[in-house]
């Protein structure tokens, strides 16, 4: 049990270390890629949106 | 003298540039015949069955659009030295980093559960247990990177890759219409009863079976652990072309033989295609089984390393086929649980095997249009790429390939969940 929770906790901490290296976006952020961002952003609301909605009908 | 002299040292230039060639490709060719996995296989018989050759101009369409994509990986693996998971990371930050490899993962595994689906099925019809197809898959998967060497595991998948294309003497075996073949392949033209929703779904399956977003991982990280360098670049597209040019092959051929002997039958799996041939010819329906289970090998073997290279670039781990199991313990640790999982699934009596077929193509929408838009933005991205960054040609032909690929495949993806959609 002990060794499962440190296994995890080292987890986290890798997790960490990752988003801290990678925190600044290296790419230049041109207006093309921020609107292609964005974009993507939209894409996937919208689709996970859908596919809650097939979910949730196929629930009820 | 001097024309005898420049004769033999442009011969020999030429000799050097082959050996140059066939020490370089691989990644390309490999990554393209694996783009032929199972689920390819079962939409190639399928559209056969149903549109005979009517669609084989369409197919050979297929064939520059994956060059142009894949290409790009070439590219920026060589450039970057950095895998696309990495490089996605190393650009986008967390949010879309964690978005992609967690995406990727699970795709991937969905995708090895229909490659295990399909290799299974395949070995049914010669009376294998699906339980011997499973284990006889892992050990194979597991003795081709036990080396340590990423060259022996490129000459084994090279060897599978050339397996693929046993569909092609069944073609000539079958002796098919060449003039319908010829007219069909090079005029572009609707099937008879024209534009229907059936027809839509089916080209929609083409063109979602021709990228998928673990091809653009795994070719990048191939090129970065092969040691691809910015000089090597136009080898890799040698290879990447010649790789468009197999897959559009064999893809036609199965369309061929599938469109002479099943024509107007409606097929739902590649095993079914074969079960059905078997009675007309039984050389056609035993290649297109070992095809199948050929097909779904190779898609299976590159599909879960493209998840541990991945995994390996993000989280810091040795993570090249180079390197001996001592040497790298997580990455292939990663490797070995990932097949061993899928083949697991594939085994539990009753697990829903067609909804997780149906729901891999649903996952997949949600990461390939992410996938390439990243790709063309890292391509833009004069900083890093230098000479290399795309051309305006190139940034036409891309962009234009992507947005139609991200429109269809999306429809594709969401026809799955919403059958009614097109009705």
């Amino acid at each position: 049990m002990k060794s499962i929770s440190n296994l995890f906790r080292k987890l986290v901490a890798q997790v960490g270390a990752i988003n801290r290296e990678y925190a600044v976006p290296q790419i230049e952020m041109t207006t093309f890629t921020k609107i292609c961002l964005i974009g993507l952003r939209i894409y996937l609301f919208a689709l996970i949106g859908l596919m809650i909605f097939k979910f949730i009908s196929v629930v009820k | 003298m001097n024309f005898i002299a420049k004769l033999f040292y442009n011969f020999r230039r030429s000799l050097k540039s082959i050996r140059m060639f066939l020490a370089l490709a691989g990644p390309g060719i490999i990554v393209m015949v694996a783009d032929n996995d199972a689920g390819g296989i079962t939409t190639y018989t399928a559209t056969g069955a149903q549109y005979g050759t009517h669609l084989l101009w369409f197919i050979i369409l297929l064939g520059p659009v994956a060059y142009f994509v894949q290409e790009m990986t070439v590219r920026l693996g060589a450039v970057t030295k950095r895998g696309h998971a990495e490089a996605i990371f190393r650009a986008f930050g967390p949010f879309w980093g964690w978005f992609s490899l967690l995406d990727l993962v699970l795709t991937d595994w969905l995708t090895m559960i229909t490659e295990f689906i399909g290799m299974t099925a395949a070995l049914s019809i010669f009376h294998v247990p699906p339980v011997i197809t499973v284990v006889l898959c892992c050990l194979i998967m597991g003795a081709m990177i036990l080396s340590g060497r990423y060259w022996t595991w490129e000459k084994a998948a090279l060897v599978f890759c050339v397996l693929n294309l046993i569909y092609i003497p069944a073609a000539f075996y079958i002796h098919p219409p060449v003039s319908d073949i010829i007219r069909h392949s090079f005029i572009p033209h609707l099937p008879p009863g024209g534009w229907t929703n059936a027809l839509f779904f089916l080209i929609m399956a083409n063109i979602g079976t021709t990228i998928a977003p673990w091809m653009l991982f795994f070719q990048q990280s191939s090129v970065v652990d092969k040691g691809l360098r910015e000089k090597d670049i136009k080898f890799g597209k040698i290879d990447t072309a010649i790789g468009s040019f197999l897959t559009v092959v064999v893809a036609a051929v199965l369309i061929i033989v599938c469109g002479k002997l099943l024509y107007g039958q409606p097929v739902e799996s590649a095993a079914e295609a074969a079960i059905k041939i078997m009675p007309t010819s039984k050389f056609t329906g035993t290649v297109i089984a070992i095809g199948l289970f050929d097909a779904g090998l190779l898609g299976a073997i590159c599909i879960s390393l493209a998840s541990s290279w991945a995994f390996g670039e993000v989280f810091g781990w040795a993570h090249s086929l180079n390197q001996k199991i001592k040497e790298a313990p997580w990455f292939y640790a990663y490797y070995f649980f990932d097949i061993a999982l899928a083949g697991t699934v594939v085994l539990i009596p009753h697990a829903p095997l067609v909804l997780i077929t149906l729901f891999v193509q649903v996952i997949a929408t949600t990461l390939l249009p992410a996938a390439l838009v990243f790709l063309i933005i890292l391509l833009n991205d004069k900083k890093t790429m230098g000479k290399h960054t795309n051309s305006l040609f190139e940034n036409i032909a891309n962009i234009s390939i992507v947005a139609i690929i991200i429109v269809l495949s999306t429809l594709y993806g969401v026809s799955t969940p919403f059958p009614n959609l097109f009705q």
